[in-house]
Parts: structure tokens; C-alpha cells; sequence
């Protein structure tokens, strides 16, 4: 049981980080920065917690809100490039990320002994969670009531104007430009969103994980985090969820009984998933029969006019 | 700083510059790529790597030479799978699925080389590695020289070919305006795949000069050369291959100077740091490709 | 008979038989011991190698009639070893799969140190202390040997060798037999843990036992290019030279000295690079490489484990992390029947603090090479020597006293 618990505790933070991922895809920019935030997240909540002593709460949303604050300073430079250049710039960005935190080195004396992040030997001792007595009950409801929460937050964004606008902007710029929408507001703002959702999954991560490096916060958990969204579908966010499911759940711990051949399908039945279902699992026709989120078109890598010649 | 250290910054900097042959090619396959079918091929340096590691079971029948020969050729070949495995039969208009696809494939590509080698890292054959050239105080490599000049050879032979044959003609059509080449008669899949099997000629040449100048093949090199890859295509200029060529060159030297100048913990933010620069000062990138009229 | 008939009467045989098979299948008692660490990606090679030398000792275990239980009634030694890919997340989710099994007492593992210190960290920190929601698991680790890491839980144990002991002996050796050697230039390889911190040990050493330290190189987990390291390596001239790197990273260093015609006069290097891969990367310039570890095949004990791992899978040799493995089945094995573990489902949490308290209170344990002393803080003190390279080969170079 203990085992099932801990698995859905991964694919709750799995699940966050494909939710900040979703929400910068939905404004039709390709972002590889969500590992970034997550790690900001982590190191700052962890920090918190066991370098000062601060209550779980107040640390988590300290984290998110400082992820947020990086990823709307992020937000305003990223404007200037798209596509493939966005892709590149998110993942040297990250790669910064990544990198402050290699070097960072800040210890404080604890009854227990020195803590805190000592440069690349990483940062342990982010016991918050057993030294509180947290079941892993308590710690996965913990994790799905904030799962729930963003999803609701999402969900209430996307049927609002907000979301309408995100969804524009991602459609075709141009035209969105055209109508007055302000672009720079809607980028920003999913960007914003999406970092803060990160933060707060990393600050979960390394409560969960009671150690964290930067070897944790790799261009693959960012290229994880935006393949949450593309596999199950941009258009609703359940649709990331399954695909959380799918890679955590199924791909990574339900084919262990497949032994050495494991790693090697995973990367196989991804290709395979993208072969048979371009959209995601649940694309805009299925999305819309199940009743679960609206059409939405793909974000574009290439020239913004490009992609708009043609239909989704 | 005095003359020994001018000596070694020098030194870096030429050395640098001589390894950033390699990621002129990687970034060479992704701009032609990106040019091409603005999608980008996250597995290409994984290939470039893999054609390496194939070209391994010649080792002990032929030269090097042939071996750098025969990585090159199983690139074209692999590139041409990938074409068709990841981008065939995906729609054109969705690059997400894709950059998904080819992500897939890297992963795949990456596993397989750790599997069938145990993981273990691979001698492979280098030419020239003990033939150094000291000019003065200078020390230039000569297997890296060797390399550079392979590389000059790999580009000019590229340039050829895209300006003098008809696959060429046809590649730069259909990256101009897909829809006036089909219109022109040209099989727009089968000139695809055409990029794609150059692109992997030019990729399985890199794995093998990747592997030469090292010394040694191991799937650790595939990240890190596929985000070298993307950044020297950025900073070069999306779809510019002389651009690819410079910025290729740039970045081998100017990570050897940050190196040389702040260590190995800080190199990797200052060359990220540069691309950012290019980014907020030339977006275009050095050479931007002239821009598709639509 | 009409045909339904005789398909029925068929099928009843065959349920009939496979019940009877299944009956005696359940007849045989087992007794597993888990294991886990990094089976695939680029150590894969490392879990490879300890699964199989975990199936070799369990293989010599059940010839001689298997583990005897707490009820005095034999059991069938299983292995089973799960794969973390070297992957934080994953250990810990192996570890809650293993520790949710109500067949598991004790598993041995995990291979890498970036692993061990989150699944360590998971665990009670304190036994008994009812507080702590952390697993009350216990684990004896074969491979994974990053300093200290035992001491973050009273679960966790570890049979690795000491690097500060072994570098200690290692400087001191070079002191006595070579006092010609004045000077030390250290390598490291930055971003990995394992590496990174044994680097500080090395250097300690060398400059407790009269070395002059110039400075050091360092570099990435994967970088390409040493050039420039190397080129300060030359230019300080040290007669010593450390490298603390795993194979890929440590070929290259070692490929650009034989370019630059930097040539010390000794090379050290580190631990878990005395195996086969540095060989078979760069044999020719790892000529001479001095490294201290805790498994050659000089004991007879030794030469017959290496054998047995050989005889699971031609492919796998026995070398210091595998050794460790083999060493510790035989250990969880002699103490499951001193303390009288049962090993069934509904005694399994007793039997996990009957097996922590075991491994707590152990004094000393059986090792390939000799005796292999505990200390207070759940660590080892293994005995140890030093390997060379040469002609493609590691030859013992000097067995120092312990």
C-alpha cells in the first residue's frame, strides 16, 4: 500500500509539473525552463524548512511565489524570441538554473549538525516530512489537494477571459495582435503561472525526496515536463494527468517486469504514442465529446505565419 | 597578466576553436533540418553518436579513415530512419509532435548504446593524435587540426552539394516555399528525406570527429552535444549554415576562455550567458537565413 | 466418451496436476533478499554486476542446503534485484516497492551515491524513535560509497571501503618508498558526488604525508575537452598526480597527458575506477595507474567468488563493488539464522528489527580479503591493497598492513 501511496505522490508532482508546462504550451511557446523553476522551488522551500525552521505552508508558497518572480523576469526577455529560439533560450536559462545551484554553497549550524545546500555535493537533510511524523498518507492527500487545486485554478482560468486570451495568443499572434490583445501581458502572465505551479511542485519534490542536487534538475525533467502536456493533449488538463499516469505509472514502474527491455521501450512507446496519436491522447475531438476542455490549436516552433496557412 | 598567461589564454582559445569543428557540424544538422521543415530533431546528436558507435565493428577490418568514412555513411542512413520513423507520417503543421517523436528517439538511441556497450566508454580510433605542431610556445593539436580540416571539407562538400546538384536545388525549394516546389512537380517527402540522410552524413562525420578528438565514445556526450548542437544553431542563425559554421567555432572558443578565465563550475553559465546576449542583440542570429515570403 | 466429456476430463487432469505442481512448489520454503541499484543507462554495469554476484553467493548458499530459518526449517536462497537507474525518484520507489513486500527483510543497495543519500534519507532516522514516519527498513549497501552516508540513518549500513583509510595508507605508502617524490597536483571531477568528495580526501592525505600541493584541475562528469587542465597539470610539474574521476572523464584526462607529454611520476587514481572500463577505454595510457581498492583476486576465497560470478554470466567479473554484494549475502545470511529470523509474512516486522539490530550489533564480518572490521557508525573498515596497471591488466602492487 505504502508503495501505491508513494507512487501517487510522484505522479502528483509529475502531474504539477506538466500543469506549469501546460500553461505556458497553451500561449504557443515552447518552453524548457520548468525544470528551472522547479529546482528555484526546491532549493528555496527546502531552505526554508530546514534551515530555518519555517511551517511547510508558509515555505511552499514561498517557493512558488519566488519561481514565479524569476519566471516573469524570464517572461519579458522571452518575448523578443520564438520557436526554436524560445526552446534554446529556455533551456540555457534552466541550464543557468541548473548551474547557480552547483555552485551554491550555504550552510548554517543546526542542533543537528550543519544544513543546507553545500555546492555540488547537493543539499540533504530536508527531513521535514519524517521528522514530523507524516504517513505517506498524509503526504500524498497533502500533494493531491494541491494537484486539485491548480487543476481547479486552471480550469477556472481557461473558462475566464484569461484564458480565452492564452488561448488567442497561442492560435495565431497576429491576429490576436490585430484584435488588441496584448501580447506581452498574456506571455508574460502564462509564464508567470506556469513558474509559480513549478516552484511549488519542486518545493513538494524536495520534501519528498529529503536530498536534492543539481544533477535532480536536468534539461530531461524539463523536456519531461512539456511532454506531460504534448502526449496527453493540449487541449484539456486531464489530458496530462493520463499522460503522467502513462509515463510514471505505466512506462516507468508497471513495466519492471519487462526487466533490461524497460528503458529501451520507454523511449520506443513514446515515438510510438506520438505515431498514433499526433495530438495527445486526448486531443480536441475526444476532449470535447468527454465533455473535458476546448479546442486549442498547437503552438508553433517555426515562422508565426507559417503555422496559421494551415489547420490544426 | 603576463606573457605565460597570454600564452595559455591563447592556447585555450585555439584549442577551443579547433573542437568547435564538432559542434559546427551537430549545429550544421539542425539548422539544415530546421531550415528545411522548421521542426527541430532532438535525436540528431544521439544519431550522430550512434553512427559512431556502428562505425566501432570496423575498427579492426579497416583504416581510420575508412572507419570516419563509414560513420559518416551509417549517419546518412540512420537520418534517413529517423525521417522516416519521426517525421513520415507525422502531420506537418504539429512540430510538438515531433519534437515529442525525436525526443523519444534520443531517449531510444541513448538506451541502446548503453545497452549494448554495458556502458562502458569505447576507445575509438583518432588520427594523428600523436603528431602535435608546436609553433613557438604554441602547442596545436594535430588530431584536432585533422579534424578541423575535415570538418572545412565536410562543409565545403555540403555547400556543393546544396548549390550544384538538383537534390540541393531541390532542398532549398522546398525550404523557401513547400507549397510553389510540390507545385513545381517536386516530391516534397522524397526531398525530406534527401535532407535528411545529408544531414545525417554530416552528423555520423561529427560523432566520428566527436569521438576522434576525445579519444573515446560513451553516451554521456550525447546531452551535452545536442544542447551545444541547439545553441550553436541559434546563435548562428536558424537555418543558416555558414552561420552554423561560425557559431560553431565561436562557442568551441569561447567555452575554452570562460573555462581558462572562471573554471569548470561557472563555463557553462557564461556561454549560456553569451547565447542570451546574441539573443537580446541579434535575434536573427549571425547569419539570419533570408526570410520565406508567405 | 463424447468429446465434451473428454475435453472436461482433460481439463480436470490438467488442473489436477498444475494443482499438484503448484502444491509443491509451495512446499519449497524460500527466502529472498533484495537488491537494488542501476541495471541500465551508463552504470548500468555496476547492477549488473552485483545482481549477478548477489545470484552466485545465493547459487553456493542453496548448494550446501540453503538458509536455515528461525523454525529451524530450510528455505531456497531468491535473489531479486530491482533497477533504480542511477535515478533519485526511482530509489525511493524502489525502495517503497521493496519495503511494501512481505517478503522482504533487509535488500542490499543501491549503487549510486546520488541515490543513496535520498533513500537513506527516507528511512527512520533514529530506530525506535516513533516520531519519525520514516521506513523502518533495513539496508546493507554494496556499492554506493560516498563518505559518512551510513550516518544519516539507523537503518542504513554500508560495506565500502574507506577512502580516507585507504588514501591515508596509500600517501603514507608513497612517503616510505618513494621520498624522491616531493610535489601533488589533483584532478577532480566536479559535478559527481562520489568523486568530488573523495577528492578532498585525497588531498588531505597527500599534504598530511609531506606532499607540497600545487593546485588542481577540474572538470565535468562529461566534458571533452582537458586541454586546458592539462596544460596546468604541465605547467606545475608535479611528480604526483591524482585523478579523481570514473573512466570516461579520467580517459580523457589521461589521453590528452600522453598528448601533452605530461608524464608525473606516479598516478593515483580513484577507487572505482580499478575495473575493466578504464582499461578498455584507455589500457595503453592507464599504464601505471596506482589505485587503492578492496577486492583483487589474491585470496583463494577471492579467485573462487570471481570464479562463481563468471560461471552466472561470462560477460561479469568480480571487481571491489560486486565483491561487496557477494560478501554480503553470505553476512545477511549467517545472520538470519544466528538470529533466529523467520522470514514469513506475518512476522516480517519483527524479523526487519531483528535483522537491523543484528546488523548493528555485528563486530565483524567474513570478507573475500579478510576480515572486514564495523565501526560505530554503521560503516566498514575493509581490508584493503593497491593495484596497478599494466599490460591491460590490474596487478596487485603492494598489499600494505592494516
Amino acid at each position: 500500500m505504502d508503495f501505491y501511496l508513494g507512487l501517487a505522490q510522484v505522479i502528483g508532482i509529475h502531474t504539477l509539473l506538466g500543469l506549469s508546462a501546460w500553461c505556458v504550451l497553451h500561449t504557443g511557446q515552447v518552453s524548457l525552463a520548468q525544470g528551472g523553476f522547479f529546482a528555484i522551488g526546491a532549493y528555496a522551500a527546502g531552505m526554508l524548512t530546514s534551515m530555518w525552521g519555517w511551517p511547510l505552508a508558509a515555505a511552499l508558497a514561498t517557493g512558488a511565489l519566488m519561481a514565479a518572480a524569476v519566471a516573469v523576469a524570464v517572461g519579458f526577455p522571452a518575448l523578443r524570441v520564438k520557436g526554436l529560439m524560445l526552446v534554446v533560450a529556455t533551456t540555457a536559462f534552466a541550464e543557468i538554473v541548473r548551474l547557480f545551484f552547483f555552485n551554491l554553497q550555504w550552510r548554517v549550524q543546526t542542533p543537528a549538525g550543519p544544513v543546507g545546500p553545500d555546492g555540488s555535493l547537493g543539499f540533504g537533510g530536508i527531513r521535514y516530512f519524517p521528522s514530523n511524523g507524516w504517513t505517506t498518507l498524509q503526504v500524498c492527500i497533502l500533494i493531491w489537494v494541491l494537484v486539485a487545486a491548480v487543476m481547479f485554478m486552471l480550469w477556472w482560468l481557461d473558462r475566464s477571459r484569461v484564458g480565452t486570451v492564452w488561448r488567442a495568443v497561442g492560435e495565431d499572434e497576429l491576429a490576436a495582435q490585430s484584435a488588441g490583445i496584448n501580447l506581452t501581458a498574456a506571455k508574460v502572465s502564462a509564464f508567470g503561472i506556469g513558474g509559480g505551479i513549478a516552484g511549488l511542485a519542486g518545493g513538494v519534490f524536495a520534501h519528498y525526496a529529503t536530498h536534492i542536487e543539481h544533477s535532480n534538475f536536468s534539461i530531461l525533467l524539463a523536456t519531461f515536463a512539456i511532454a506531460y502536456p504534448i502526449i496527453g493533449g493540449l487541449s484539456s488538463l486531464a489530458g496530462t494527468l493520463l499522460a503522467v499516469i502513462f509515463i510514471q505509472g505505466f512506462l516507468t514502474e508497471g513495466l519492471r517486469f519487462i526487466g533490461d527491455w524497460r528503458s529501451l521501450l520507454f523511449g520506443v512507446l513514446i515515438v510510438v504514442v506520438m505515431l498514433v496519436r499526433p495530438s495527445g491522447f486526448l486531443n480536441r475531438s475526444l476532449g470535447r465529446s468527454l465533455g473535458l476542455g476546448r479546442a486549442t490549436a498547437t503552438p508553433q516552433t517555426g515562422d508565426a505565419t507559417r503555422g496559421a496557412s494551415t489547420h490544426a | 597578466m603576463d606573457l605565460l598567461n597570454l600564452i595559455d589564454l591563447a592556447q585555450s582559445l585555439i584549442d577551443g576553436v579547433l573542437f568547435g569543428t564538432t559542434y559546427s557540424l551537430i549545429g550544421i544538422g539542425f539548422t539544415l533540418i530546421f531550415g528545411v521543415m522548421h521542426k527541430i530533431n532532438m535525436s540528431y546528436a544521439a544519431a550522430s553518436i550512434g553512427a559512431a558507435y556502428l562505425s566501432l565493428m570496423l575498427v579492426s577490418l579497416v583504416p581510420a579513415p575508412v572507419v570516419y568514412a563509414g560513420a559518416a555513411l551509417i549517419g546518412g542512413v540512420l537520418g534517413w530512419l529517423i525521417y522516416l520513423i519521426c517525421f513520415r507520417f507525422l502531420p506537418i503543421n504539429n512540430p510538438l509532435a515531433t519534437l515529442m517523436s525525436t525526443v523519444g528517439m534520443l531517449l531510444a538511441i541513448e538506451e541502446l548504446i548503453s545497452h549494448l556497450t554495458l556502458g562502458m566508454p569505447q576507445n575509438y580510433p583518432a588520427l594523428f593524435s600523436s603528431t602535435n605542431i608546436e609553433i613557438g610556445q604554441f602547442f596545436l593539436r594535430g588530431d584536432l587540426i585533422f579534424v578541423f580540416m575535415l570538418g572545412c571539407v565536410a562543409m565545403v562538400a555540403l555547400t556543393l552539394l546544396l548549390k550544384r546538384t538538383r537534390l540541393g536545388l531541390a532542398t532549398r525549394a522546398v525550404a523557401q516555399q513547400p507549397v510553389a516546389a510540390q507545385l513545381c512537380g517536386m516530391d516534397v517527402n522524397a526531398t525530406n528525406a534527401g535532407t535528411f540522410v545529408i544531414a545525417g552524413l554530416m552528423g555520423g562525420t561529427a560523432g566520428a570527429m566527436a569521438g576522434a578528438a576525445i579519444g573515446v565514445l560513451s553516451p554521456l556526450m550525447t546531452l551535452p552535444l545536442t544542447v551545444k548542437g541547439l545553441v550553436v544553431t541559434v546563435i548562428g542563425g536558424l537555418g543558416s549554415i555558414p552561420g552554423a559554421i561560425v557559431a560553431g567555432l565561436i562557442v568551441g572558443g569561447a567555452e575554452n576562455l570562460f573555462q581558462f578565465m572562471r573554471g569548470v563550475s561557472e563555463r557553462d553559465i557564461y556561454v549560456m550567458l553569451m547565447l542570451f546576449a546574441f539573443l537580446v542583440l541579434r535575434p536573427g542570429g549571425l547569419f539570419a537565413a533570408p526570410g520565406g515570403r508567405d | 466418451m463424447s468429446r465434451r466429456t473428454r475435453t472436461l476430463a482433460t481439463l480436470t487432469a490438467a488442473a489436477a496436476a498444475l494443482g499438484l505442481a503448484a502444491s509443491a512448489q509451495a512446499q519449497e520454503k524460500t527466502f529472498k533478499i533484495y537488491g537494488f541499484g542501476a541495471k541500465s543507462g551508463v552504470v548500468g554495469i555496476f547492477g549488473q554486476q552485483s545482481e549477478a554476484a548477489m545470484q552466485a553467493a545465493a547459487a553456493i548458499i542453496n548448494k550446501s542446503g540453503g538458509v536455515t530459518l528461525g523454525d529451524g526449517s530450510k528455505a531456497r536462497l531468491v535473489v531479486e534485484y530491482l533497477d533504480d537507474r542511477c535515478n533519485a525518484e526511482e530509489g525511493i520507489n524502489v525502495l517503497r516497492r521493496i519495503a511494501s513486500q512481505n517478503d522482504a527483510v533487509v535488500a542490499i543497495g543501491p549503487t549510486c551515491s546520488n541515490v543513496a543519500e535520498p533513500v537513506f534519507g527516507i528511512l527512520q532516522k533514529k530506530a525506535g524513535d516513533a516520531s519519525d514516519s520514516g521506513i523502518q527498513f533495513p539496508l546493507y549497501t554494496d556499492v554506493a560509497a560516498k563518505g559518512g552516508l551510513a550516518s544519516l540513518s539507523q537503518w542504513a549500513f554500508r560495506n565500502v571501503p574507506s577512502e580516507a583509510n585507504m588514501y591515508k595508507s596509500i600517501f603514507e605508502w608513497v612517503k616510505t618508498t618513494r621520498p624522491e617524490l616531493k610535489t601533488f597536483w589533483g584532478g577532480v571531477e566536479k559535478d559527481f558526488a562520489h568523486s568530488n568528495a573523495t577528492f578532498g580526501v585525497i588531498k588531505t592525505q597527500a599534504d598530511s604525508n609531506g606532499l607540497q600541493v600545487l593546485g588542481q584541475s577540474e572538470w565535468l562528469l562529461n566534458d571533452t575537452n582537458f586541454s586546458n587542465q592539462v596544460r596546468e597539470m604541465k605547467r606545475a610539474n608535479a611528480d604526483v598526480v591524482a585523478i579523481s574521476a570514473h573512466p570516461f572523464t579520467s580517459c580523457g584526462v589521461l589521453k590528452e597527458m600522453a598528448r601533452q607529454n605530461v608524464k608525473p611520476k606516479l598516478i593515483v587514481g580513484l577507487t572505482s575506477s580499478s575495473s575493466m572500463e578504464t582499461l578498455q577505454g584507455c589500457g595503453a595510457q592507464a599504464e601505471g595507474l596506482v589505485i587503492p581498492t578492496s577486492f583483487a583476486p589474491v585470496t583463494d576465497d577471492a579467485k573462487n567468488a570471481a570464479a562463481a560470478v563468471q560461471a552466472v554470466n561470462p560477460k561479469y567479473n568480480m571487481d571491489l563493488h560486486n565483491a561487496a554484494a557477494f560478501e554480503n549475502v553470505f553476512t545477511l545470511v549467517d545472520l538470519v539464522e544466528k538470529n533466529k529470523i523467520m522470514g514469513r509474512a506475518d512476522t516480517i516486522q519483527a524479523d526487519r528489527q531483528k535483522m537491523r539490530e543484528a546488523l548493528a550489533s555485528m563486530k565483524e564480518t567474513k570478507g573475500l580479503l579478510g576480515k572486514v572490521g564495523r565501526t560505530d557508525d554503521r560503516e566498514a573498515v575493509k581490508p584493503y591493497l593497491f593495484v596497478q596497471a599494466k599490460g591491460g591488466n590490474w596487478v596487485v602492487a603492494h598489499t600494505p598492513k592494516q
